[in-house]
């Protein structure tokens, strides 16, 4: 299988797009009223201009391919890394450049990785448990289906999909699955699934990290691998046990298998027939078809965390490649149609009894939770504080909890709020939706 | 943690982390490179150590030490001032404000809003939008900040009533190049008193168009204004400068536009095309919008009636000006201010690629058409789009000339190209009594070379009294 991501080198045309204007500094809409937030975690930790929005990053970029700036400085390898690879900046920046800036970012990553230098220590451990246990997280293989057993206690075990078919593959995500706090993830999904009836299973041991970590992180090599086996793996299942589609709790997985999984050159071939749809869409539209109704009730006040992998890096950008419009290269716009922004809220407003206030930075202006992009990994404590930040703002709408639909956000946020002392719980939507059905 | 080096072998790395704190002074190449340049012409330079103040008396400190150690200092917001003005000629501390960011009070019966440097005009137009206040946004980065837009004799979006973003200052709190604070204004005289600068002699002329290099301000006032319910943008169609000019001449008399701005085919379209493209024959050279803000209905018909009275007037003796539809966006992006669309530079660079510069200037309108055309020439026979603004300010007869000018900034052929072709327009402008504003080093040369030896004796006694070092973004005055 061959796999187009794109080096630093083919992307200099865009780093030379950047005027440096700034824009990308803050959110802004001119409304009316007008709307003004932050919007950089990495620019409001660390104030720099060169870590502050895609303006810096993209001086990196200029810095690496004019030659002032190497990654032997070990300040320099650190410096590209504090960044969430939120997208943030990009929802703010108007030229040609926009659908390529987490390609910058991460282009820089690949070339760190690629001269030896990258990524950072706590990033190799990842790396190298990938290599050695298919998950991120050192997890023995074993380890994945332990949030399965209470189903099996129960009499209600997860089909197995390596043995048996079913129309709907449930690709769990290391982060459910080895995670002890965001396990509620995947047995609520499951739980779900199980009340509304529907034909899933999991691959279990089998399964393979979806390689997201790697790639965010810049190790193509080792993306390429878990991603390779991941596809082969869809094409079987497609093949022979009769899936029909992929769904998944996990805002990163969904991302990857969307976006990064589209670089292969057999992508199209292998997933044709095959859907790729994260929970909460799957759910909203079982719900639009009424398959879903609620039986229950909850009495809570609740506040929506938009994913920045369910939410703006599944902008669709629509650029003129060969030049039929504008320019070759030319960005002509965007596309939120595939942004998970409304389902997750409808969902939520269905829920008897659960009322949603919104906070100020939300959808394609979402305030990132600050554990993405390998942060979490790299700089634990900022990914924290910087999710502390998110907390405040959910509490200031006077809600009580927050809700997600990422285990990697619903395990960060929390990790915010208890160092920020709130009560503020982050729950997975599945969590309340599980409760009530 | 932090990307400050806390490298105790550097004695002004060390003072610089003792007075701001690890992780607000570095000389990390990294952070001083994003720095090093900006959108213009100007040629990228390093500063030696980069460093983000957050409290009055760290800027003191700073100030102290870099003037006892004989350190540059620039001051910075967000650097978007397209003259390379926070490129350091001399290295030395850059100085990051950004985290000034407090909107300290909005006084809603003095109208004034008393801000910290770092405040942005995005986050001011939010916060005046809750007391239904507004002030002359520029067309400009929303990010960029309102003060040193201010104090660099700025143009916003009200600039034909109310005048220049400098002239809406009402006081004013600096830290001198020597570390002392003073303030200027009727805050001078009552700390809590911010309402304006007369009667007291004007002393904030010594940090207003200074480029950064008499002190750095810390506070400032501005005035700001109740915003009318009621928008009406009368637009117009001319096919020959002289006409546009005569229309603008005749209208702005009546001092009834916030703003009064004709700008050329080539700049009204999104984005200036690049290279030059002729322009359609059939598509008329120039576009003007006159936005107008009313109270009530009545108060815009009689607005409406004054502009149809010299629509009237200008086609009677023969003009080409016709009431037209400006193009939508171009439209959009120039009265829905702060814009992020403009802001972001869509409409000058799309095309172009990362660089922009301008001969940008206070002309007497009269010297408009001729200067034009002559920039016309100039502009064509070096490739690029004469995408000019021509903007009437309050009261008189006079105004922003401006050619915006993008460029492809990967290519050094085609940012020289960019960079003679402006020089040269600027000479036109400057020999017709025009003044540049926010002038690049280049810029600040030909103004000198043709003022008056008083006038430069004066500027180097107030800058060496002020400033007896050279510190504050030293050789930017260009004497
Ligand atoms: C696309 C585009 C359009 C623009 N349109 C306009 C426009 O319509 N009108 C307009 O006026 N401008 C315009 N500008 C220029 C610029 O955006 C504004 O003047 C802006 O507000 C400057 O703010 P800044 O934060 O970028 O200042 P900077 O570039 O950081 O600083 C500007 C100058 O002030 C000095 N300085 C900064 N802070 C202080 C301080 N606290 N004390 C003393 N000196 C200080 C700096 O050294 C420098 O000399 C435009 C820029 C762009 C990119
Ligand atoms: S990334 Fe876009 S918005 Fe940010 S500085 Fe560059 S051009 Fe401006
Ligand atoms: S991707 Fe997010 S963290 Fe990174 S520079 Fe952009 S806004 Fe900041």
């Amino acid at each position: 299988m061959e796999w187009k991501i794109p080096s630093l080198e083919e992307l200099e045309h865009y780093v030379w797009r950047c005027t440096a204007c700034g824009t990308c500094r803050v959110a802004y809409d001119f409304g009316p009223p007008p709307f003004y937030a932050p919007i950089c975690p990495a620019g409001e930790e660390f104030g720099f201009e060169g870590n502050m929005s895609s303006k810096g990053k993209i001086a990196f970029a200029r810095g690496i391919l004019d030659g002032t700036l190497s990654f032997e400085d070990p300040a320099f390898l650190e410096a590209i890394y504090k960044c969430t690879v939120c997208g943030g900046c990009q929802t703010q920046c108007q030229l040609d450049h926009k659908p390529f800036i987490p390609e910058i970012i991460e282009g820089m990553r690949r070339k760190a990785v690629e001269q030896g230098y990258g990524p950072l220590p706590p990033h190799k451990n990842l790396v190298q448990s990938l290599k050695s246990y298919d998950n991120p997280y050192q997890g023995p293989r074993r380890m994945r289906t332990d949030w399965m057993r209470p189903f099996k206690k129960a009499g209600r075990p997860i089909k197995d999909i390596n043995k048996e078919p079913a129309e709907t593959l449930f690709y769990v995500g290391c982060t459910g699955a080895f995670n002890k706090q965001a396990q509620g993830v995947p047995v609520a999904t499951a739980s779900i699934f199980q009340k509304l009836g529907i034909d899933f299973g999991c691959l279990g041991q089998n399964e393979v990290c979806c390689g997201s970590t790697a790639m965010r992180v810049g190790d193509a090599e080792a993306f390429k691998r878990v991603a390779t086996q991941n596809l082969e793996t869809f094409r079987k299942l497609k093949e022979e046990k009769g899936v029909k589609r992929i769904v998944t709790s996990c805002a990163g997985c969904y991302r990857a298998i969307k976006k990064d999984y589209a670089l292969a050159s057999d992508y199209e071939e292998i997933m044709d027939g095959l859907e790729v749809i994260h929970t909460a869409d799957f759910l909203h539209r079982l719900w639009k078809e009424g398959k879903l109704t609620f039986k229950g009730e909850l009495d809570m006040k609740v506040t929506y965390h938009d994913p920045c992998h369910t939410g703006r890096h599944l902008n669709k950008f629509r650029v003129d490649t060969e030049g039929e419009e504008l320019w070759p290269g030319a960005y002509l716009d965007v596309s939120e149609e595939e942004c998970l922004y409304d389902q997750p809220r409808e969902l939520l407003k269905a829920i008897p009894g659960v009322e949603l206030v919104e906070m100020a930075r939300i959808r394609g202006n979402s305030y990132c939770c600050g554990g993405g992009g390998g942060v979490m990994t790299g700089f634990g404590d900022w990914a924290a504080k910087n999710a502390g930040l998110r907390i405040a703002e959910g509490m200031s709408t006077g809600a009580q909890h927050m809700v997600s639909i990422c285990p990697f956000c619903h395990y960060n946020l929390n990790a915010g709020a208890k160092l920020i002392g709130s009560e503020m719980k982050l729950y997975d939507l599945t969590e309340l939706l599980d409760q009530v059905l | 943690m932090g990307t400050a080096t806390a490298k105790k072998t550097d004695p002004v790395l060390a003072a610089l982390v003792d007075i701001v704190g690890e992780g607000n002074a570095t000389d990390a190449l990294h952070i001083r490179y994003a720095y090093s340049y900006d959108l213009s012409f100007v040629e990228p330079k390093l500063p030696d150590y980069v460093v983000m103040a957050s409290t009055v008396e760290q800027i003191q400190e700073i100030l102290k030490l870099a003037n006892r150690e004989k350190i540059p200092v620039v001051p910075y917001t967000a650097g978007t001032n397209i003259g390379g003005l926070t490129i350091p000629e001399r290295g030395g501390i850059l100085l990051d404000l950004k985290r000034m960011n407090k909107i300290i009070e909005i006084d809603t019966q003095d109208l004034v809003a008393i801000i910290e440097p770092g405040v942005s005009h995005a986050q001011l137009a939010a916060e005046l939008a809750k007391h239904n206040l507004r002030f002359g946004w520029p067309v400009g980065p929303p990010s960029a900040s309102v003060s040193s837009c201010a104090i660099s004799h700025g143009i916003g979006g009200m600039n034909a009533r109310y005048g220049l973003q400098s002239q809406e200052i009402t006081s004013m709190e600096v830290v001198l190049p020597t570390g002392e604070l003073v303030r200027v204004g009727s805050c001078a005289i009552q700390p809590k008193a911010w309402h304006s600068t007369l009667p007291l002699p004007k002393l904030d002329g010594l940090f207003k168009g200074w480029l950064g290099t008499t002190g750095i301000v810390t506070k400032l006032a501005v005035n700001v204004h109740p915003a009318p319910p009621i928008l009406k943008i009368f637009t117009v169609s001319c096919d020959t400068v002289e006409d546009m000019v005569s229309y603008m001449f005749n209208l702005s008399n009546y001092e009834i536009c916030d703003d009064l701005t004709a700008v050329s085919w080539w700049l009204s379209q999104v984005p200036i095309p690049y290279p030059y493209r002729p322009k359609p024959d059939d598509a008329p050279e120039w576009n003007s919008y006159a936005t107008t803000y009313s109270w009530t209905d009545k108060e815009r018909e009689a607005r409406e009636e004054i502009w149809q009275k010299v629509v009237e007037e200008e086609q009677a003796r023969g003009s080409s000006v016709k009431v037209t539809h400006y193009p939508e966006e171009a439209l959009r992006g120039r009265t829905q201010l702060p814009s992020q669309v403009v802001g972001s530079t869509k409409n000058y660079c799309k095309m172009a690629g990362a660089g922009i510069s301008w001969p940008g200037t206070f002309t007497p309108a009269k010297k408009w058409a001729p200067v034009y055309t002559r920039w016309k020439k100039i502009l064509i026979e070096h490739n690029l789009s004469p995408a000019v603004r021509m903007s009437m300010y309050r009261g008189v007869h006079y105004g922003m000339l401006r050619a915006m000018i993008p460029f492809n900034k990967q290519s050094k052929e085609e940012t020289e190209n960019a960079r003679r072709a402006i020089i040269e327009c600027l000479k036109i402008d400057l020999d017709e009594g025009g003044i540049p504003y926010k002038p690049p080093v280049d810029f600040a040369r030909e103004i000198n070379a043709r003022a008056h030896p008083g006038y430069l004796m004066l500027l180097k006694r107030v800058k060496a009294m002020l400033d007896p070092n050279d510190i504050m973004n030293p050789g930017k005055l260009g004497i």
